[in-house]
């Protein structure tokens, strides 16, 4: 916006000053920074890559439905697990191979159920962070699940959700999010991979310069695993002139799935 | 369900306000602390803009912008009529005695909340007749029912108003505070729509509202009060505001920065925010919306389906520490023969949150509705007269 006639060079440089990471002045490499000198995670984020589809490393494959030809298939890709695998116990193990069996039915991002923690970042649909001098806001496209980090005095879950609750503070330049409080409901990838209620999820989100963030996720569960584990994955800004999260409220394309058998014959 | 509700009827608001929703989709309710007394004292007794208040040195954020930062509700608008009332005609304020007969009401509805858990639905009306072995009141008219409107709410579920609000009605603007008159074409759209709302025995999830159905209640559905769920909050970062709505959890986005907006092939359900602060004033004007399918009206489905080329304005200003003026001017010329206007204010309260309302992951009252509808079929097939073989 800088660019722009209509801006005095003084409102620009405060602009600048107060950190709108607008592409024009993030190209640059400089990590945009709050008025408290904390960097401005403010923008339109994505994964790269295939972790929704599967953690774990995995090879292309054909996908359910012969009718969407290659457009449906499954793409290969390498695994953000560290160390490779995911420490399953074995009953739990024995679980995620059925999810998996039964995944076009039963992940909940089929049914456009709210995809929980840290399956929201490495969906593939951006994500917008707003962050303001308190909390922050993340705002993910899909199924518009949004979820607010508390920056201030850590709170309890209140109760179980999808999504969990958030608390946040800063380590340096790194946004620590500590989730707790899940409904252990929620799926990890497109593969099966679960945990329980008793998941607890500590997010890292470390900006390596203006446009990159780099993302670690440890993920606790004794319920599920038999050791804690952690994935990680670079983050980047959508830079396209005028991005913007746009609107995908996925229920109405699954409405047909999850209550069709229950629609009178004659009307669809 | 509550008291509230027959309360405000006999106001006589239209009974599409009182939409309960999917009530049986949510996993968690807000429940707001009845904390009246907590409330901010300078705003116990203006919950309209005319009331005059002592200056008020409105909160900047870092980057000098006004904050109207946190959690607000629109709580305090519980019982007033969406549309006036005709015998108050151009008066949109109550009187003196109008007012302290609505403070009693907020009195008792606050109270009820309090001690909560009883439940004053109709289907609860019904079982608890039959207990008693006496015989069941009449059934309500109407959508109301039957299904999950008529399901027992109880009263702890229920928002409610702290303060009386001194406003005859929602709606300001026409001076008689009444919709202005639908175009033909609208009117056609909403005797559809009603007729597809009310059949008895409906075909297909798309009978219900997109709110029943957990899609979205709209700009103007996701503020306009309601039984429970009126609570928004806002988070502002150089460059932009964002509103988060609890229910359906709804979010918007709004460039602050000037840019234009998005493309007019791109239609969504919220529709396309800009802003712009006018002073202490956030404007945020709204286009790009979906038509023909929700209304601006309560829960995104009081009223009319209006028309793709829908704007709404609205208008956010900061007057105390704990209220914001929030107005909303409507534009559809393809839907209402005029431009109509709704003003309120949201107050911030102690103890009020927002919850996940994972409404379409838990909306078990559709498949428990579409099932009911699927057996009625099949009670009428085989009461039918057979075919001779």
């Amino acid at each position: 916006m800088c660019k722009s006639w209509m801006i005095t060079a003084a409102a620009c440089a405060a602009f600048v000053m107060a950190g709108s990471p607008s592409p024009a002045q993030t190209a640059g490499g400089r990590i945009p920074r709050m008025a408290d000198g904390k960097p401005n995670l403010t923008g339109l984020w994505q994964a790269f890559g295939t972790a929704d589809w599967d953690l774990e490393d995995h090879s292309a494959e054909a996908g359910p439905f012969f009718q969407l030809g290659a457009i449906g298939a499954i793409p290969p890709g390498q695994g953000v697990v560290e160390g490779g695998e995911i420490p399953y116990l074995p009953a739990a193990l024995a679980k995620k191979k059925e999810n998996q069996a039964n995944r076009w039915k039963q992940d909940p991002e089929v049914k456009c159920y709210m995809p929980g923690v840290p399956r929201a970042v490495y969906l593939p649909y951006p994500f917008q962070i707003i962050q303001s001098q308190k909390d922050i806001l993340f705002a993910y496209e899909y199924a518009t699940t949004n979820r607010l980090i508390n920056m201030g005095k850590p709170q309890e879950a209140a109760t179980d959700t999808w999504m969990g609750t958030s608390n946040g503070h800063w380590e340096k330049d790194t946004l620590v999010v500590d989730v707790t409080g899940f409904n252990g409901l929620a799926w990890f990838d497109r593969a099966g991979d679960f945990a329980s209620d008793m998941l607890h999820v500590v997010e890292r989100y470390t900006p390596l310069d203006a446009n990159t963030i780099n993302y670690e996720a440890t993920i606790e569960d004794p319920a599920t695993f038999s050791k804690p584990w952690k994935i990680s994955l670079l983050l980047y800004r959508n830079r396209d002139k005028n991005a913007r999260l746009l609107e995908f409220k996925c229920v109405e394309y699954a409405e047909q799935l999850l209550y069709g058998d229950l629609v009178r014959k004659d009307s669809k | 369900m509550n008291q509230r509700i027959f309360l405000w009827m006999s106001t006589g608001a239209i009974a599409a306000m009182m939409a309960a929703g999917p009530l049986a989709g949510q996993t968690s309710v807000v429940v707001a602390k009845p904390d009246a007394k907590a409330a901010d004292k300078s705003d116990a007794k203006a919950p309209t803009k005319t009331k005059a208040e002592a200056p008020f040195a409105a909160p900047k954020t870092p980057w000098g912008d006004p904050d109207i930062q946190g959690t607000w509700t629109s709580d305090d608008t519980w019982g007033v009529p969406f549309e006036r009332p005709k015998n108050f005609g151009t008066r949109a304020t109550l009187t003196e005695d109008e007012i302290k007969a609505r403070e009693k009401a907020v009195e008792r509805s606050a109270e009820f909340v309090e001690n909560g858990g009883e439940n004053h639905s109709p289907a609860k009306a019904q079982i608890d007749a039959a207990a008693k072995g006496e015989a069941p009141p009449a059934p309500p008219q109407g959508r109301y029912g039957r299904g999950v409107d008529s399901a027992p709410v109880p009263g702890h579920w229920g928002e409610f108003a702290r303060r009386a609000s001194h406003q005859t009605s929602q709606i300001v603007d026409p001076p008689d505070g009444r919709l202005p008159p639908l175009t033909p074409e609208a009117q056609a759209k909403l005797d559809a729509k009603n007729k597809l709302r009310r059949d008895p025995v409906p075909a297909s999830y798309e009978n219900w509202s997109w709110y029943d159905r957990c899609i979205s209640r709209g700009v103007a559905g996701s503020i306009l009060p309601v039984i429970y769920g009126n609570g928004l909050e806002i988070v502002q970062t150089p460059g932009y505001v964002a509103i988060r709505y609890e229910m359906v959890h709804d979010v918007r986005i709004i460039p602050t920065d000037g840019r234009p907006h998005l493309s007019s092939n791109i239609r969504s359900f919220m529709g396309d925010a800009v802003g712009h602060w006018e002073g202490k004033t956030l404007v945020v004007e709204t286009t790009n919306l979906l038509g023909d399918r929700m209304a601006v009206g309560v829960n995104g489905d009081g009223g009319p389906p209006y028309s793709e080329d829908l704007k709404l304005t609205e208008r956010f200003t900061r007057v105390s520490a704990n209220t914001v003026n929030y107005e909303m001017t409507v534009d559809d010329p393809k839907t209402y023969t005029a431009t109509w206007k709704v003003a309120f204010p949201i107050t911030h309260e102690p103890g009020y949150q927002l919850f996940e309302y994972a409404c379409h992951e838990g909306n078990m009252a559709m498949h428990n509705m579409l099932s009911t509808a699927r057996l009625e079929d099949a009670k009428k097939t085989s009461a039918a007269p057979q075919p001779a073989k």
